[in-house]
């Protein structure tokens, strides 16, 4: 096996598990333009045909790499994630190592048997029933009659669609149909199992039931290649992953340390540091009250261009009311910027019990945190100011970005949990312990 | 464990053991899926139909009548055959159908298996074995009507007639190997399955099916007589009516090993350029 700048080899298992997927210096191009790509098709058959060997090196007009010198290795029981933008090789990847699509350039080595996730329900006809649908569908994923038969129970149980067997596939809602084919897909057997980000489909339950059996393959030893833009996915099942651009392997190795780049990458493409403070433009007053600045500060009330985790941090919403009004309350909405935009806070300084009346003039609106709970990252904040008794928003703000940073040991927490550690050697205290531990 | 499975840019035809090899594991691994597939065509094409099986022979009744009709009215001017016409002609349509059929199955069947083609790595002869299993099946139908015409017509057969089985699958695998040089292109070009009815439509006319074979010369003439498909047709006719002689034994015969050979030629394409086929259809 050649080793260099772009080879990954898992540190974690042992020397001796056996390789089972190899990739070596793989190389994919693709045309961009229809016609010439049927052309350069035809043009390919022809040179294999006369025996000759193809100019993989070299792009033709209208050709891109998909792929470029990727190379790694998995070993039997391990995961792997793919990570990347749209676009970056990840389908590519995988089906090059299905082998439906023949590489330009290198190699890939697989030992056993595939299965590939990529799209569910191949195979499947509209007309005839679910049942029928179930043994076609085996059957093309490489199962011999006898193995379809005994676990065709399995399978129907999994999909969980009991009624709707009998019916025609086409009378079925997508979230039926890919759920009849995932339980198919998950019950060959395989000894690698290829995910193509078709873990979105299905109902939240599915979903769950989808990665309780990912995780029991994975303990009975099955190989994982997962693509997914969930960072929660990846995070939580592949072990290592490799991040790819444009068809280059960018970084591989721990998931977390990957999954930070590809994120770093994500948000710095798109924002350079948010200011940490946002003025709004003049606008004719609409209503009681108007937001006319957002900033953050520290403790001490000085500016701050970025949070830090773990630190106290402020939110001033600077705000003229041009009236008095009885009930005002705050109302702040986080989401993350990258992955899967989700929300992480919504906190409302009303329903939190505070009651807060303002007087004619100018006035300032803080949410206190005693200590900064995001992870670093990029976020965006939804700031509404609400008159409290109808609910009736007054003025907001629909996005506001701001980062924060990492205070050092962040690595692999979801939030910033305030701690402290002690040891001690007091008996008397122990004594107390033990006591209330028996009497619960 | 199973055989490690290595994929490189590599030509096929370099290592030619290794091709054989694999053309035999993959033609043996596809008969179940070939099998499955051909159900699933069969029940679903005759599930939503009325009429079902009975589509398999209307057309070379329809034709039939129309061109007795046509004939006996002095609209077109056909020779004499030693058969009664309508017969002739209804016999004749339902070998030219076969082999029509046998034709557009691989063509058929790898554009209408591109999205299963591209998600999942299956060997590809199952996708052609299932649909000339739909032929079969069809023919099998066909027969019902054979059989019948035989006794309409109250046709003689003789020992030969248990050969003609042998001449007319020598028609459908000449068939299979034409399709399978223009499956892939197909796969790529729509031309091919826009362009194949015409053709097959012209080759009709060029083929002793509605009209006996021309004796003598004429540019027409030859053409007919060069026609690959005229000594099959021809012999599987002669066969099943227990004719007295086999009007074309030699060109029979070298069609038959030019079949021969050419399907494995014909198979060994099919399987070099599938791949570059496949990687253009989305998934």
């Amino acid at each position: 096996m050649t080793e260099g700048a772009n080879t990954y080899q898992s540190p974690s298992q042992a020397e001796d598990a056996e390789v089972l997927l190899s990739v070596e210096h793989l190389s994919k191009k693709f045309c961009r333009n229809l016609k010439r790509s049927l052309f350069y098709a035809v043009r390919d058959i022809a040179t294999e045909l006369c025996g000759m060997r193809r100019a993989g090196g070299a792009l033709r007009p209208e050709e891109f790499w998909a792929l470029k010198d990727v190379s790694f290795q998995l070993r039997r029981g391990e995961s792997l994630g793919l990570i990347g933008e749209n676009g970056a090789g990840k389908s590519t990847l995988l089906r090059v190592i299905s082998g439906l699509v023949k590489p330009d350039a290198g190699r890939v080595r697989v030992g056993g048997r595939v299965a590939p996730l990529i799209s569910l329900g191949a195979g499947f006809n509209p007309v005839l029933s679910g049942r029928e649908n179930v043994f076609v569908n085996m059957s093309i994923l490489g199962l011999t009659n006898e193995q379809i038969k005994a676990k065709y129970d399995s399978v129907l149980d999994f999909a969980g669609i009991a009624d709707a067997i009998d019916a025609p596939l086409k009378t079925y809602s997508s979230g039926m149909a890919a759920r009849l084919g995932f339980a198919c897909a998950i019950h060959t057997d395989p000894d690698l199992l290829l995910v193509d980000e078709v873990l979105a489909v299905g109902d939240i339950r599915f979903r769950a039931k989808c990665y309780r059996q990912l995780a029991k393959l994975r303990k009975a030893g099955t190989s994982l290649v997962l693509v997914s833009h969930s960072s929660t996915a990846i995070l939580s099942i592949c072990d290592s992953s490799i991040y790819l651009a444009k068809g280059g392997l960018v970084a591989a190795g721990a998931t977390e340390e990957v999954m930070k780049q590809y994120e770093e990458d994500l948000t710095i493409a798109d924002h350079e540091t948010p200011p940490g403070e946002l003025t709004l433009p003049e606008r004719p007053p609409a209503s009681g009250l108007q937001i006319k600045r957002l900033r953050f500060t520290d403790a001490a009330g000085q500016p701050l261009r970025t949070l830090v985790s773990g630190a106290p941090a402020q939110l001033h919403v600077f705000c003229y009311a041009s009236e008095m009004l009885e009930d005002v309350s705050l109302n702040i909405i986080v989401n993350e910027l990258a992955g899967e935009n989700s929300r992480v806070l919504f906190v409302n300084s009303a329903k939190d019990g505070k009651r807060m009346r303002a007087r004619r003039g100018e006035l300032t609106l803080c949410f206190q945190m005693p200590y900064c709970g995001f992870k670093p990252g990029l976020y965006t904040m939804k700031i509404h100011v609400l008159d409290g008794a109808y609910y009736n928003a007054l003025d907001a703000v629909e996005s506001f970005v701001f980062k924060v940073a990492s205070n050092g040991s962040m690595s692999q927490c979801a939030f910033y949990q305030p701690r402290e550690w002690e040891l001690r050697h007091d008996s008397a205290l122990e004594e107390v312990a033990n006591q209330e531990l028996t009497t619960r | 464990m199973q055989s490690e499975i290595i994929y490189t840019p590599e030509g096929v035809l370099r290592h030619p053991v290794g091709l054989l090899r694999e053309m035999r594991r993959d033609l043996l691994g596809s008969r179940e899926i070939a099998w499955r597939l051909m159900r699933r065509d069969i029940s679903a094409q005759y599930r939503q139909s009325f009429f079902g099986f009975a589509w398999a022979f209307l057309p070379p009744l329809a034709m039939g009548m129309a061109f007795t009709l046509a004939n006996n009215a002095k609209l077109i001017n056909i020779g004499e055959t030693d058969l009664p016409y309508t017969f002739y002609v209804m016999f004749n349509t339902i070998l030219w159908q076969t082999f029509v059929e046998a034709l557009n199955a691989p063509v058929n069947a790898v554009t209408g298996a591109k999205p299963l083609l591209a998600r999942i790595n299956l060997p590809r002869e199952a996708i052609v074995l299932a649909k000339l299993g739909e032929v079969c099946f069809n023919f099998a139908i066909k027969l019902v009507l054979v059989v019948a015409l035989f006794a309409w017509f109250r046709i003689e057969v003789g020992w030969t007639t248990f050969l003609a089985p042998f001449a007319l699958l020598i028609l459908i695998l000449f068939g299979t190997c034409l399709g399978l040089l223009l499956a892939p292109f197909g796969g790529l070009y729509e031309d091919i399955l826009k362009g194949l009815p015409l053709a097959t439509n012209l080759w009709l006319f060029l083929t002793p099916v509605i009209y006996p074979v021309p004796e003598g010369g004429g540019a027409f003439a030859t053409i007919i007589r060069l026609n690959p498909v005229t000594p099959l047709l021809v012999t599987t006719r002669e066969l099943a009516t227990a004719a007295d002689s086999v009007s074309e034994p030699v060109r029979f015969v070298a069609v038959s090993l030019l079949t021969l050979f050419g399907l494995g030629v014909a198979w060994v394409i099919y399987r070099l350029a599938m791949p570059f086929v496949v990687e253009r259809v989305s998934s």
